[in-house]
């Protein structure tokens, strides 16, 4: 399929609204792809590689800017790219509207040769391009889409300059490929998502359903070695869980971070959430498996730092290690972590997706045998009992308790009901505004994150020193708040803006934000010396000024009751 | 099999005049000299290049290819004095290339040559103009042009029959003429071709300043510079699209 072919089916489908509409312009462009169709039903959702993949371009606004003033003609530069975007608000649209014919590739002078562009040749390029690494790497990957901008027309410069940024924004989702898909190549839509859940590669879906059709697609199973989504969680009561379910599968649930452990009955690889390999960088959780596992193997679980009582450490130190590529051996001896397998989506050549979670738990516990290496999950129907576990697993240093429905599949990468994640409340903070950014795009007329501080101790309560209050920053909040919301909090503290600096505002304390978080981590990244994990934005406390916003001392009492 | 050895000096300008253009290539190791082909990740700018066994003081090869990370061996080769001698040797068995200067080894791992990118066949172009330049002629035009654009226009006024420069800025335009006199040789022919001024930048750093230069010329057409290199026992060709102009 030639490029062209593509971009003009991608303005189509930008072009329409209705959702109808959108997935049968879809499965129009999937019957025309040809030979491309796995490139094409990824590029349409604006992903180079599959989902299982971790690669990545690598190619950030700045580059991008150069490949496109590069190729854009005479004495354009990347800053006046960078101003038509800030202007635009759209990296497509502004390349779309230069002139990028003008560069002549050497090939258009050999014999026949032309600079048309196809979905494969964009696709060998952009594969060129990640491989680049090292010394002089950036320019390679600017030349590279230097090339490759300068062999479009506008509208294929417009979808190349959104795909490379990861900016599609054409409206298409995974559940409008998957709904293409079968609509395409006439298979049931739940067994191209089954496909697509196993095989976390639509792309390659999509060729089975064309090629093997339904039988074709209910073959697709689970591969060890190539990672699928994790099944996440919802916030949720007890009671919730125990009147949908009557009774519920109890965990404690760890601070740590999600790894997926494949097992191919002699090697162990390790995945994070967002599919990177940390295989490397966690060589305890590989030895604990290898000596617990004796089958083939795909399990879940949690991997948890913890000091040297083996009591859990914050999420953070678990992070350091997953990012960790050179002197494994000395961050070991720094922060040691434990693996915690919870579930099992395959073992000895069954995949286990649809077994009920108390079957899969018998699963797990017959491959790895060894206690230590699995979580020791309840079942329970009381919810007497179930706050007695909770109490343990706080008191054990944990985050709390997972409560999960014993009948359940395992559903990669969803967020459904069968799990629920129950934690403490904690209680919000009354914090100062004390700067802002202005958003991007839609948002641009509208501050977007904003920077909030708390009361440093000697300012006092209100009257006191009131004329000359000090605040210290604790952290920036950008969730939680509506557009209606943003556009009234945008009005308040607009009269208060002391200066801007590019997108970034500083605002004299002046606005009270009630701010839900996670928990209260020590970080030299504010001023307070305190950061904010997960914060949310509640409300604007119109009933206090900011002399009578939570003080310092109030963070680090509720940090240390954490 | 693959067993050279070749001045320190030799060597760099070998290097040099690719790396400005890619940062790996694949080298032909000919029983009669080596020979490297490469073009820059844009398809914009080739290199042609070839040095002959003559250019070694010693040289064995029976048509095999390696593939090289260029600025690696660059490093290597700035560990020698200019007049210093670099001893090359392939393992066949380990596909790795043993590099020795007065002691030193340095042992490199090659790229596998399939891996780096294919140049295009070099077009057969008819240019009707042919230019005979100083190296220091080209790097005068091309840094006055820098001074005030990112594109610079070369032809050959046929009526005046001289060569000459243009590059506009926003604001400040640059032009410069070179007579039959002041080149080394002029064939008059139409000519003129607008190019993107880093890339003949880059291609400029690799010539040297006392290098006869022939440049061949068109009407919206590549242009072609070759020179010899290694006193006549080496020639490096460059090509470099151009751009079109519309404005």
């Amino acid at each position: 399929m030639e490029f062209a072919a593509f971009a003009e089916r991608a303005r189509a489908i930008e072009g329409e609204s209705a959702d109808g509409a959108v997935r049968e312009a879809v499965t129009e462009l999937l019957r025309a792809a040809g030979d491309e169709l796995p490139v094409v039903t990824r590029y349409v959702q604006g992903r180079v590689f599959p989902a299982h993949d971790a690669t990545k371009l690598d190619v950030g606004p700045s580059l991008c800017y150069e490949a496109i003033a590069k190729a854009a003609g005479r004495n354009v530069s990347a800053a006046d790219v960078e101003a038509r975007v800030a202007e635009v608000g759209d990296v497509g649209e502004v390349a779309a509207a230069y002139d990028f014919g003008s560069q002549r590739g050497l090939a258009s002078f050999g014999d026949g040769g032309t600079d048309t562009l196809t979905v494969a040749a964009v696709d060998a390029r952009l594969r060129e391009l990640a491989t680049a690494e090292g010394a002089g790497s950036q320019d390679r990957k600017r030349d590279l889409l230097f090339g490759l901008f300068t062999d479009a027309s506008p509208d294929e410069a417009r979808y190349l300059a959104r795909l490379v940024l990861g900016e599609m924004r054409i409206g298409v989702g995974e559940g409008t490929v998957r709904d293409a898909i079968a609509a395409a190549f006439d298979a049931p839509v739940e067994t191209v998502e089954r496909a697509i859940q196993v095989t976390n590669d639509c792309g390659e879906v999509a060729v089975v359903a064309r090629t093997d059709g339904e039988a074709g697609l209910a073959d697709l199973g689970l591969v060890v070695g190539r990672p699928v989504g994790a099944m996440l969680a919802r916030a949720g009561s007890v009671r919730e869980a125990l009147d949908a379910w009557g009774e519920a599968v109890v965990e404690w649930k760890f601070d740590g971070a999600r790894v997926q452990v494949h097992y191919d009955g002699s090697e162990v690889s390790l995945f994070s959430r967002n599919m990177e390999d940390v295989t490397d960088p966690l060589p305890e959780v590989v030895e604990a498996v290898e000596r617990a596992a004796d089958v083939p193997a795909i399990l879940d679980g949690e991997v948890v730092a913890v000091d040297d009582d083996g009591a859990p450490l914050p999420f953070q130190e678990v992070l350091r290690r997953f990012r960790r590529k050179h002197d494994v051996a000395a961050a070991r001896e720094d922060v040691a972590v434990q693996f915690r397998a919870f579930d099992c989506l395959h073992a000895d050549g069954d995949d286990l997706l649809d077994a009920p979670l108390v079957e899969r738990h018998e699963r797990l516990r017959s491959v790895l045998g060894d206690e230590a290496v699995v979580s020791t999950p309840d079942l329970s129907d009381g919810p007497d009992e179930i706050a007695a576990i909770e109490s343990e697993s706080l008191a054990a240093g944990h985050e709390g308790i997972m409560l999960k429905n014993p009948e359940s599949a395992y559903t990669p990468g969803r967020r459904g009901k069968n799990w629920l994640k129950r934690k403490p409340d904690v209680e919000t903070l009354d914090l100062v505004v004390t700067g802002a950014e202005w958003g991007e795009g839609r948002r641009a007329n509208l501050l977007g994150t904003f920077l909030l501080a708390a009361r440093a101790e000697n300012a006092g309560g209100a009257g006191a020193d009131a004329n000359s209050p000090r605040f210290e920053t604790i952290g920036k909040v950008a969730t939680g708040i509506t557009d209606e919301e943003l556009e009234a909090v945008t009005d308040l503290l607009e009269p208060h803006v002391r200066s801007e600096d590019g997108t970034e505002v500083d605002i004299e304390p002046a606005v009270v934000f009630e701010v839900g978080y996670e928990e209260i981590q020590p970080s030299p990244t504010y001023s307070s010396g305190y950061a904010l994990r997960f914060p949310r934005f509640l409300g604007v406390r119109e009933d206090l000024d900011p002399t009578e916003a939570d003080s310092i001392e109030r963070v680090e009492r509720l940090a240390d009751r954490q | 099999m693959f067993n050279a050895i070749v001045s320190a000096d030799t060597l760099r300008t070998t290097l040099d005049s690719v790396s400005v253009l890619v940062d790996e290539c694949k080298i032909h190791l000919e029983a009669d000299g080596l020979a490297i082909q490469a073009v820059d990740p844009a398809n914009v700018g080739m290199v042609d290049l070839s040095l002959s066994a003559d250019a070694f003081e010693s040289y064995e090869a029976d048509g095999g290819v390696i593939g090289v990370n260029l600025s690696r061996l660059e490093d290597i080769a700035g560990m020698a004095e200019a007049d210093q001698l670099v001893h090359l040797e392939l393992d066949e068995e380990t596909r790795k290339l043993h590099i020795s200067i007065d002691g030193l080894e340095y042992t490199l791992a090659l790229i596998d040559p399939d891996s780096i990118r294919q140049e295009p066949d070099l077009p057969d172009l008819d240019l009707a103009a042919e230019i005979v330049i100083e190296g220091r002629d080209i790097d005068r035009a091309v840094t006055a042009a820098d001074m005030v654009s990112d594109h610079i226009a070369l032809g050959v006024d046929e009526a005046g029959e001289f060569f000459y420069v243009d590059a506009e800025g926003d604001t400040d335009d640059v032009h410069l003429e070179l007579t039959r006199e002041d080149l080394i040789d002029l064939v008059v022919g139409p000519a003129h071709s607008l190019f993107s001024l880093d890339y003949l930048q880059d291609m400029n750093k690799a010539i040297p300043k006392d290098a006869e230069v022939t440049m061949e010329l068109g009407e919206e057409f590549p242009v072609k510079m070759h020179f010899d290199i290694a006193e006549g026992k080496g020639s490096v060709t460059y090509l470099l699209a151009p751009r079109i102009q519309s404005d």
